[in-house]
């Protein structure tokens, strides 16, 4: 006869919140999710990270001009709207003109003149001084890589705009599931376990570096994704509500747009308007100004003044060409919907507080891109750790991920020696070797030290080239705190690439 | 008085990051400790974030100081962890298996193809209709209905990617979906049928 075995029954299980199915799901579809987006979302995030810093690039690209750190006075830009247009006229593109000025809340310390004809595609772009005369043409070529990397991937303008805005909203998907999950949210709160086995390390830095970024990283990706997609969906809404108009729907939410008489008309003097806006509003500061159609009858102006204590870059007030009133837009104290319109821009690029903001904006933003990273890292180190190992594979991310950073520095160089067509194709280039040395090498870890040791290399010569190039003529303090900022980056990356234990072991030698 | 009134911002500000510093801080000794001796800990730590919050409201008023308390807690967070950095010796070792695993599931490029389908393209169809249903029908100022309209797109597109690719059965999803599109255009594009 068998003996019966007693089984003591299981201590009960603490009941989750999350079912264990619920979250083995979340997980799957957030792993398919971040692996299909995966090389979209880095580089997304990677660009978005350096284009916070637009402006400083701009003035460490251009530094031969002085920084104009005041607001414009409303002489100034009556002045730099009359030169504007005057060099338009000369450009042979008097169609729209867009002025933008400094802004402490931004780190704008510059006078941008843009000008273009839509019809004809001439345009002109110029920077003005602070009493608003045109000094020189702006000439940021690697900036404006950048910054259209980031917003269209270098693609035809509207589709680059969608698959930005598809990206985002992939990215969305993924900080929801990743959150759905993550039972282990507060337990493992503050875990960061570094150098044991490099799956836990990966995944402590993912879920730390998501989670407590969660709010920033969330804002973010919505306001781009929502950037990238407003195309999209204000062409359905224009098909619902406004006969197919697009411009109609445009018109209901960003106010009026100038009208079809082409009738010879005077330069509007935005200067009186800016002094109509300071007497019911005493402290507001110019910030800029768009005119469409200007120097005709249906021209319209929209004028940008900020008051402090909003996140909204500025307001925008709305007028005739003859300086009547047509109301504004409410971005700073108007309706949820006109505030929320407001806050986009300034909440996406990290503009509203100066440069502690833009600091923070930056290690929120890298910390996104770990957080790519670290998340197919983790996926190829789980397939390392279940016996099923996908080497080609990891070194392939290896070289897109650390080939990014050095692409992008050696894109700085070409840009200041080459045409600016040859900025994207040495970009191609150099993104393309950095996938072909990775994939060649025998380990993923050579291939990222390797890289990482390139990419310092190219900081090393841009900083070097960029002051060849500057040292007897720049004018803008901003030109040598950039070089300094891409100094100790490079520094970072030498000492990340260093073997592990490389200064225990020299300490040592140093006691014995 | 004015001289006060002068620092009161950067005294403010100062008060806020240290208030979160040490909010963070207790949080911290709580998840170090067991419950119930830590719950003094949690307790505290989260109401002195909560004044941290309130210090950047009287600093900068609820909607500039909404941002910045934000991103200061965020970047003081990462900061604290980094302190509380554990440094482990590099070996092979086997992870324990406390996180769960994603589920595994058969693939194939059929069911790899209609799962793209369903998140990217039905998935976004229907967040489209019902943000611009929204924009169209809700009774609210029109800023106020095609921006909120707007904003509901990517989150309820996101949202619907999340569930889609988590979701194992197809058809639940796919039949789901089709009918909040046919709802969302339904009321976005009915009255103008109509009229």
């Amino acid at each position: 006869m068998q003996d019966r075995i007693e089984i003591a029954p299981a201590p009960a299980r603490k009941r989750q919140f999350l079912s264990p199915h619920f979250v083995r799901n979340m997980l799957a579809g957030h792993s398919a999710l971040g692996l299909a987006f995966a090389a979209l979302i880095y580089i997304v995030c990677l660009t978005g990270t350096v284009s916070v810093f637009m402006f400083e690039l701009q003035r460490w690209e251009q530094p031969d001009v002085p920084p104009v750190a005041q607001a414009l006075s409303a002489d100034a830009v009556g002045a730099v709207v009359r030169a504007g247009h005057a060099q338009a006229l000369a450009d042979k593109a008097a169609h729209d003109l867009f002025i933008m000025g400094p802004n402490p809340a931004a780190g704008l310390q510059r006078v941008f003149v843009n000008y273009h004809d839509h019809e004809s595609g001439a345009e002109g772009s110029w920077l003005a001084d602070a009493n608003g005369q045109l000094v020189t043409r702006t000439h940021v070529p690697w900036t404006e890589f950048v910054t259209e990397l980031h917003m269209s991937l270098h693609l035809p303008r509207t589709w680059g705009l969608f698959l930005v805005g598809l990206t985002g909203v992939a990215l969305l998907s993924s900080l929801i599931s990743g959150l759905l999950s993550h039972p282990r949210l507060f337990k493992d709160a503050f875990y960061l376990r570094w150098g044991g086995s490099r799956r836990l390390q990966d995944a402590d830095l993912h879920n730390r570096l998501g989670v407590w970024g969660l709010p920033f990283h969330f804002v973010v990706t919505l306001s781009g994704a929502l950037l990238g997609l407003s195309t999209l969906i204000v062409g359905v809404l224009a098909l619902a509500a406004y006969d197919g108009d697009s411009g109609k729907a445009f018109s209901s939410i960003l106010g009026p747009m100038p009208g079809a008489d082409e009738t010879a008309a005077p330069v509007p003097d935005v200067g009186a308007m800016v002094r109509q806006v300071q007497a019911a509003k005493p402290g507001a500061t110019f910030t800029s100004v768009n005119i469409g159609h200007i120097g005709e009858a249906g021209q319209v102006v929209h004028l940008g003044m900020r008051t402090e204590g909003h996140l909204a870059l500025a307001n925008t007030y709305y007028f005739k060409g003859d300086g009547t009133p047509l109301g504004d837009g409410g971005l700073e104290t108007g309706g949820i919907g006109q505030q929320i319109l407001g806050v986009l821009q300034p909440l996406h690029f990290g503009w509203f507080g100066g440069y502690a903001v833009k600091i923070a904006y930056a290690v929120l933003g890298l910390a996104l891109t770990i957080v790519t990273y670290t998340g197919v890292t983790i996926w190829l180190s789980r397939r390392r750790d279940k016996g099923r190992p996908a080497p080609r594979w990891e070194r392939i991310w290896v070289g897109l991920g650390w080939g990014q950073p050095v692409a992008l520095a050696v894109s700085a160089i070409v840009s200041l020696y080459l045409s600016e067509a040859a900025i994207l194709y040495s970009y191609l280039a150099v993104s393309f070797v950095a996938l072909l040395i990775a994939f060649l090498l025998p380990a993923a870890e050579v291939g990222s030290r390797l890289l990482r040791l390139a990419c310092a290399a190219a900081l090393t010569g841009l900083i070097i080239a960029h002051g060849v190039t500057w040292v007897a003529r720049a004018a803008d303090p901003m030109a040598w705190f950039v070089s300094a900022a891409l100094a100790a980056v490079a520094i970072a990356l030498v000492i990340s690439a260093l073997p592990r234990g490389a200064f225990a072991t020299s300490a040592v030698a140093e006691r014995s | 008085m004015d001289q006060i009134a002068a620092f009161a911002t950067p005294l403010l500000t100062a008060a806020g990051l240290l208030l979160f510093l040490a909010g963070i801080g207790l949080l911290r000794l709580s998840w170090l400790g067991k419950r119930p001796r830590n719950l003094p800990f949690l307790i505290g730590g989260w109401l002195v974030i909560g004044a941290g919050f309130w210090a950047f409201f009287r600093a900068y008023d609820v909607e500039v100081g909404t941002a910045y308390a934000l991103i200061a807690a965020a970047v003081i967070a990462y900061a604290v962890i980094v302190i509380g950095l554990e440094v482990r010796q590099p070996k092979v070792q086997r992870v324990r298996e406390v996180a769960l695993e994603p589920e595994e599931r058969p693939s194939n490029l059929w069911r790899a193809t209609a799962k793209a389908l369903l998140s990217i393209v039905l998935a976004g169809i229907a967040a489209i209709g019902v943000g611009v249903a929204f924009a169209v029908a809700m009774p609210l100022e029109t800023h106020d209905r095609i921006v909120v309209g707007g904003l509901l797109v990517p989150i309820l597109w996101g949202g619907g990617m999340a569930w889609t690719l988590s979701d194992a059965k197809l058809l639940r999803a796919t039949l789901l979906l089709l009918c909040i599109s046919a709802l969302g255009y339904g009321i976005a594009f009915l009255p103008k049928v109509f009229v």
